[in-house]
């Protein structure tokens, strides 16, 4: 790539797929932008006149949006919380030398492997069902009444259900690290007098920093966007108690068709997420460099 | 006090015994040198000294205390690693601290101990650097920093200058040396380099196998090697060890010379032609083919001796400096 032709060539070949990816993005944000602008309701065929910020008015005064804010919060967060806390302590179980370890670690990573409309309806119907769940049946075998998850816990359930579809991504990146921790700096540590609790707060965890901040930021943007999972098990409901952002996008323009709202919905979780992005790049990120 | 006894110590993982009963007394403030190619085992038994492996059988006493299964912190040992094992996250500061801290030391004590280690070192410029950000040497001597305020019964060293050039290492060997004067501490060191042996040691202990294969001071394994191994170990270049007629000559079936003490002689009873000759200036080395006694022999001649490639030479040998070895290759007195 030294001389000017060859770059000028390599700049004619790869403009393709920079002009096919580029439109790819371009194209779908241009008219979600130019539709939010719009009154555009399927139920009310013809004209689609221009009414300014109208749209967003609508979807930021409405009551839901609120909700919808807090449960994605809640949800982004407690999946963090569960999936950091317990991929670190798993990650520990498994970097134990021990017998079928081989097979123990590709178990724990299979949640990862269902797609996830498949685990939250196997979770629902096989698990968390007031009647022939497996809950429900322990709960009277120890003599309790079943509790109704999805009823009366939707978005704790919804978050139990993601955390465990994310704790072996979390895990699985949190056992490299670990097992990229140089052995002799623990047993400097034994040497000075550091106990395992010690050794794990002072050494292991640190190490892990940098380990820990990839999951969280991968993991907050695919949080961000959590649909399946709910369209399959509680619709949002009951009320709007599980209805995060995206959902309440898609209730907008699929549900009420109205296109209009929906992307101006779209737009406003689009500013929303680059603005967690930014605060997580300047909080964390700088642990990623050096 | 740093006085270590190791009693029929044995280390075995699995079925493969890597080593067998072994006896040693390593006298307190005494620099000993645990030396051998790799894989001799040199490096567990400084381990099983540290407590960082368990013993398979056999007793490690310190200062007559039985240690074997102490654990390693509360043994009065501090260990220099090979990799050195700085906490990368922490400065310089906190690694120097940090066995301080997990002591319970008081933090006026632990300023004063940093602040004098620091001195000894020539480290006070960089205490609040990182690990990352110090060169090979730095961070070799923030390692001995950690384990000096410690103030320990005995520091174990585990190869500490493999890592470093070569510039450095004979630097370091010096200031660890200069340390073990002031400090009058126990000190056992592991390394695969006899040049460093024999160097710095008080006493040198020669492994291979797993076994001891003799125990003295530098320039009592130079003199009088107990048998062939130890013979071609330490001293460089190596000795050359001849065998056959010439060796049944002096009543052995190996006789060894060192190339320091074989010299160029017009008159000399034995005659090969150059290979190579190294000039380093001071000396030159000769490696001799044709002898008719061994394949290569080494010959330390003076610096300023002018041969090449193919001259053919008379050689003479100091018969005083022979050393005569028997079948199973023990040395002969």
């Amino acid at each position: 790539m030294a001389t000017q032709h060859s770059r000028a060539a390599a700049r004619v070949m790869i403009s393709p797929a920079v002009i096919l990816l580029l439109g790819w993005m371009l194209i779908p944000l241009g008219m979600t932008l130019y539709f939010s602008f719009l009154r555009y309701n399927l139920l009310m065929p013809g004209a689609n006149p221009f009414v300014g910020w109208e749209n967003y008015s609508y979807f930021l005064s409405d009551p839901a949006f609120q909700t919808a804010i807090v449960n994605t919060l809640l949800l982004v967060l407690g999946v963090l919380l569960i999936t950091v806390v317990g991929g670190v302590l798993i990650a520990l179980l498994l970097d134990q030398p021990m017998w079928g370890q081989g097979i123990v670690r590709i178990l724990v990573i299979a949640p990862f492997f269902v797609m996830p409309t498949v685990s939250a309806l196997v979770w629902k119907n096989m698990f968390m069902n007031p009647v022939n769940g497996l809950f429900a049946h322990l709960f009277q075998a120890l003599g309790l009444a079943p509790f109704d998850f999805l009823a009366q816990a939707p978005l704790a359930s919804i978050i139990g259900i993601v955390s465990w579809q994310w704790l072996p991504f979390a895990t699985l990146i949190l056992l490299t690290a670990m097992q990229s921790l140089d052995s002799e700096q623990l047993e400097a540590a034994e040497m000075d007098g550091a106990s395992p609790l010690a050794r794990f707060f002072h050494i292991v965890l640190p190490h892990l920093a940098r380990a820990i901040t990839v999951v969280i930021l991968i993991q907050t943007i695919f949080l961000l966007s959590v649909f399946a999972e709910i369209l399959v098990t509680t619709n949002g409901g009951p009320g709007t108690a599980s209805t995060n952002l995206t959902y309440l996008v898609y209730a907008e323009s699929l549900l009420r068709f109205d296109v209009g709202t929906g992307s101006a919905g779209g737009v406003v979780a689009i500013i929303l997420a680059n603005i967690v992005a930014i605060f997580l790049m300047r909080m964390i990120g700088k642990n990623l460099d050096a | 006090m740093g006085q270590i006894t190791l009693d029929k110590v044995t280390k075995r993982f699995g079925e493969v015994e890597v080593i067998p009963p072994l006896d040693l007394e390593i006298g307190d403030g005494e620099f000993t040198v645990f030396v051998g190619p790799s894989g001799c085992g040199k490096s567990t038994l400084l381990r099983l000294i540290a407590g960082l492996e368990d013993v398979s059988g056999g007793q490690i006493r310190i200062d007559g205390r039985d240690a074997t299964e102490t654990p390693p912190a509360r043994r009065g040992l501090a260990m220099v690693f090979q990799s050195y094992a700085l906490y990368p996250h922490m400065s310089v500061r906190k690694n120097i601290a940090f066995p301080m801290k997990m002591a319970g030391v008081p933090e006026d004590e632990q300023k004063r101990r940093i602040e004098g280690a620091a001195k000894a070192l020539n480290l006070t410029d960089y205490l609040d650097r990182r690990p990352g950000q110090l060169s090979g040497g730095q961070r070799q001597r923030v390692a001995i920093g950690r384990a000096i305020v410690r103030e320990p019964a005995a520091f174990l060293f585990d190869e500490p200058l493999s890592n470093l050039d070569a510039a450095l290492r004979v630097g370091m060997r010096l200031e660890i040396s200069e340390l073990h004067e002031r400090l009058k501490t126990t000190m056992i060191y592991v390394t695969h380099d006899q040049v460093e042996a024999m160097t710095m040691a008080d006493k040198i202990v020669v492994l291979r196998a797993g076994h001891v294969e003799q125990v003295g001071s530098p320039l009592e394994l130079y003199r009088s090697p107990r048998n062939l191994f130890v013979a071609g170990f330490i001293g460089s270049p190596k000795m050359n060890f001849i065998e056959g007629e010439e060796a049944g000559r002096h009543d052995a079936r190996t006789i060894g010379i060192r190339p320091e003490h074989v010299s160029v002689d017009p008159s000399g009873p034995w005659s090969g032609v150059v290979a190579v000759s190294e000039h380093l200036g001071s000396d030159t080395f000769l490696h001799i083919h044709e002898t008719g006694l061994c394949d290569v022999m080494t010959v330390r001649a003076g610096g300023e001796l002018d041969v090449h490639h193919g001259d053919r030479v008379r050689l003479s040998p100091d018969l005083s400096k022979l050393h005569r070895f028997d079948g199973q290759g023990l040395r002969i007195a």
